[in-house]
């Protein structure tokens, strides 16, 4: 409860907009037309006017007292402490679309926060600054704020959250709000006030609060900033109160911001990991299957160390920058050996049954194990630690022999020790036997990737593996970073030599529509302290949804090479919609309908230059490739964001 | 439940078919006996009925569920090709001879042997640097 509202209730008069507004109403009804014309209209029983009575003794009593206190000016805020406590969290950003619910907290983080930790990044959409949190702290290992306007701002936001949750990414959203009725303006504050606004977005946020005072909002802004960082991840809400951040600190003094202090990352039982750690040493074929494994720079040595180790396969679905992708043990483009598995372990992958399983989109939907019967699978990870009902990112349920919950990274280690502990002589010539044949099939598979990238190089609309190979070739020799691309996991990771922790920051988790152009951005925001070179290629179906994020690439000068996959459709959906009429036997000609975007084409560059952005294209002819790619790197080593529209084949 | 098996059982065999594609080791076309492709109709079929959705405009391959097969320089037999169509394994649509006649079938054969397969990585320096 705001200091306001409770001397409201001590009887104090109510100096508020809101009486002005008032007597404002009754002065301008008054002027419409003369109340006793209004009074011959309905009635047709003139009543004889009652004279006024004669003012009583209070009344006239406060008609000779002051007027109500109404100060014009104010030396602190709710605000100015709220930004205090910010600065503590060691935020390094505030994404925000600006909106009066939270005007109070804005002015408070420019004049008083000197726009520093938090830094305002303005965005033209709630999704935009939401995304820009999950691609951020995907490479920066921490998260960043985002505020938007009380109720509409949280529904633009909504979304992005949802892809957040589902990819296991911390994002501290803030929203504005007005909690007592009777503080809010006639109009727009009303719909843009709720009982309880996290309401909307509870089932994909890891916790959310409305704090009702100051020390209640340092206390859960701390909260949150841990319970989202601390594995499973997952963005947290606060609702803030419009009152809590505009009116003076009575008693400054009074309010205490508490230690922070980080929560360790919970770590498998020991035992169980003891007990993993046999069953890797004994087995023939053991394949490690990682998803969101890595969290930390550490988490990528660790993993080599356990693989290297054993000599066993690693297959990488991608979820972050797991495993190098050229490691001879990378067997990520080899699933098939997980049919000889006999020991499948599953770190910090979210779907185990999807990844195990051929599943068949027929008329009569089939499925089934890629293992064999006798495979054990072992699950080591946080996902069972913080689940929701509602929503089914959780995927079919699978049975396992051994399920160790705790993070795979921080269990490491302990593993890997245990491991090491349990090797022999013996088994060692076995690993290396092991090693040498995985090895071997991993060259086979990249010189593989090399020669089937060659089939239509020369083609136009341009092949994907061309635009792969090209832009590598010219980044190779840089400190890159790719944040995002469109054509699954395909061309990049069979190509390129992915060795750094931050060369790869995965996907968009819940496959919501516009993840990769501003999550991309947020990367490259991340990046940009490192003087890292980011890239990243999007999908044109993507882009349509955000694309006022380049605004904010030029507004903040973030660098960043933005390929557009500009392939004029949605063409997962095309693909599918083709299936449909197949299915049919109809109209099989008639599939792009609804799934293409032509008639007209889109002008993507055209479209950059007009937010600001370096913009070239459409490109369709392969040799212009090479020489666009180095104009537009060139642009994005001196600062700037730049994006190219090529015009390329499907996937 | 009779009805899973035999789908099951039915892909298996597609899917040894589908291995064709990619494998290379299709038995030797009987030309003699196959229908006579228009690659240039092909090209126009391959276009307009979407095979290039998944498959490239190049006849590169892709990725639609899964990676998808390249297709230029096809080693199925046509013979083999059009049947594979008819009752196609997995996510591929199966294409009924009611919207893909057997000599569009063969046209679009045709045209996916017209096309230029794999190069020699060595030719092309992007490649060589990856």
């Amino acid at each position: 409860m705001s200091k306001r509202s409770s001397s409201r209730r001590d009887g104090a008069p109510d100096s508020s907009r809101r009486n002005f507004l008032k007597g404002a109403t009754i002065a301008g009804a008054a002027a419409l037309g003369t109340p006793a014309a209004a009074n011959t209209a309905i009635s047709g029983f003139p009543e004889q006017r009652r004279k006024a009575a004669l003012p009583g003794p209070r009344l006239a009593a406060a008609d000779a007292s002051p007027p109500p206190a109404d100060p014009v000016n104010q030396s602190s805020s709710g605000g100015d402490f709220m930004v205090d406590v910010l600065k503590t969290l060691d935020i390094d950003y505030l994404a925000m679309n600006c909106a009066s619910s939270f005007r109070g907290l804005h002015e408070a983080v420019i004049n008083h926060g000197d726009n520093k930790k938090p830094e305002i990044i303005t965005c033209p959409h709630e999704e935009i600054a939401v995304h820009m949190g999950q691609g951020y702290a995907k490479i920066e290992g921490k998260p960043l704020a985002m505020i938007c306007h009380g109720v509409v701002g949280l529904q633009h936001a909504s979304m992005a959250m949802y892809n957040a949750w589902c990819d296991r990414v911390p994002v501290i959203v803030m929203g504005g709000n007005i909690m007592e009725a009777d503080k809010r303006a006639p109009g727009a504050e009303w719909p843009h006030s709720a009982i309880d606004p996290a309401a909307l977005t509870r089932d994909f946020v890891k916790w959310d609060d409305q704090p009702a005072s100051l020390q209640h909002f340092a206390e859960s802004a701390l909260r949150a900033y841990k319970i989202s960082t601390t594995p499973p991840m997952a963005p947290v809400m606060l609702s803030l109160d419009q009152e809590l951040q505009e009116n003076p600190i009575e008693n400054r003094d009074r309010l205490r911001i508490p230690k922070f202090t980080p929560a360790t990352a919970p770590q498998g039982d020991d035992a169980a990991l003891a007990q993993l750690a046999k069953m890797l040493v004994a087995a023939e074929n053991p394949v490690i299957l990682c998803d969101r494994m890595a969290r930390t720079p550490a988490g990528m040595p660790r993993l080599v160390e356990l693989a290297e180790t054993l000599q066993c396969a690693v297959i990488d679905n991608y979820g972050r920058m797991n495993f190098p992708s050229r490691h001879p043990l990378n067997q990520s483009f080899r699933r098939s050996i997980l049919s000889q598995a006999d020991l499948i372990v599953a770190m910090e992958v979210n779907d185990i049954w999807g990844s195990l399983s051929d599943f068949h989109d027929r008329i009569v939907r089939s499925s089934e194990p890629r293992y064999k019967k006798t495979a054990k699978i072992v699950a080591l990870g946080t996902r069972g630690l913080y689940m929701k009902a509602n929503y089914q990112d959780l995927g079919r349920y699978q049975d396992v022999d051994l399920d160790i919950a705790g993070d795979a990274e921080a269990s490491l280690p302990v593993l890997i020790e245990q491991v090491k502990r349990g090797i022999d002589e013996g088994r060692k010539a076995v690993f290396e036997a092991r090693g040498k044949k995985l090895a071997a099939a991993k060259l086979a598979t990249v010189e593989q990737a090399k020669l089937d990238a060659t089939i239509g190089w020369d083609a136009s609309p341009i092949t994907t593996a061309r635009l792969c190979a090209e832009l590598y070739s010219q980044i190779k020799d840089e400190d890159w970073s790719l944040v995002g691309t469109s054509i699954g996991l395909s061309w990049p990771h069979r190509l390129w030599n992915f060795t750094k922790p931050y060369q790869w920051n995965g996907l968009a988790g819940g496959g919501g529509v516009g993840y990769t152009l501003p999550a991309s951005l947020g990367a490259a925001l991340a990046n940009k302290r490192h003087g890292r070179l980011t890239v990243a290629i999007g999908g044109d179906g993507d882009f349509m949804f955000v694309p006022s994020t380049l605004w904010t690439a030029a507004h903040h000068q973030i660098p960043l090479l933005y390929i557009v996959h500009n392939n004029r459709a949605y063409h997962q959906e095309y693909m599918y919609l083709q299936a449909m009429a197949a299915r049919h036997g109809r109209g099989i000609t008639n599939a792009d309908i609804g799934t293409t975007l032509k008639d007209p084409f889109v002008d993507y560059a055209t479209v950059a230059k007009g937010f600001g952005v370096y913009g070239e294209g459409p490109i369709s002819d392969p040799n212009a490739l090479a020489p666009a790619l180095k104009r537009a790197i060139a642009m994005v080593k001196s600062g700037q964001p730049a994006l190219l529209d090529v015009v390329m084949d499907q996937r | 439940m009779a009805m899973m098996r035999t789908s099951v059982k039915h892909l298996a065999v597609v899917a040894a078919i589908a291995g064709a594609f990619t494998l290379g080791n299709a038995v030797a076309s009987r030309a003699e006996d196959a229908p006579a492709g228009d690659p240039v109709n092909g090209k126009r079929l391959y276009l307009a009925d979407g095979c290039f959705e998944c498959h490239g405009r190049a006849g590169q391959g892709g990725r639609f569920n899964y990676l998808t097969p390249a297709l230029a320089q096809i080693a199925l037999p046509v013979e083999s090709f059009i049947a594979f169509l008819r009752e196609a394994p997995n996510d591929m649509p199966s294409f009924s001879a009611d919207v893909l006649s057997d000599k569009d079938a063969a046209d679009i054969h045709a045209y996916l042997s017209s096309l230029p397969g794999r190069r020699d990585a060595k030719d092309i320096p992007p490649i060589l640097n990856q």
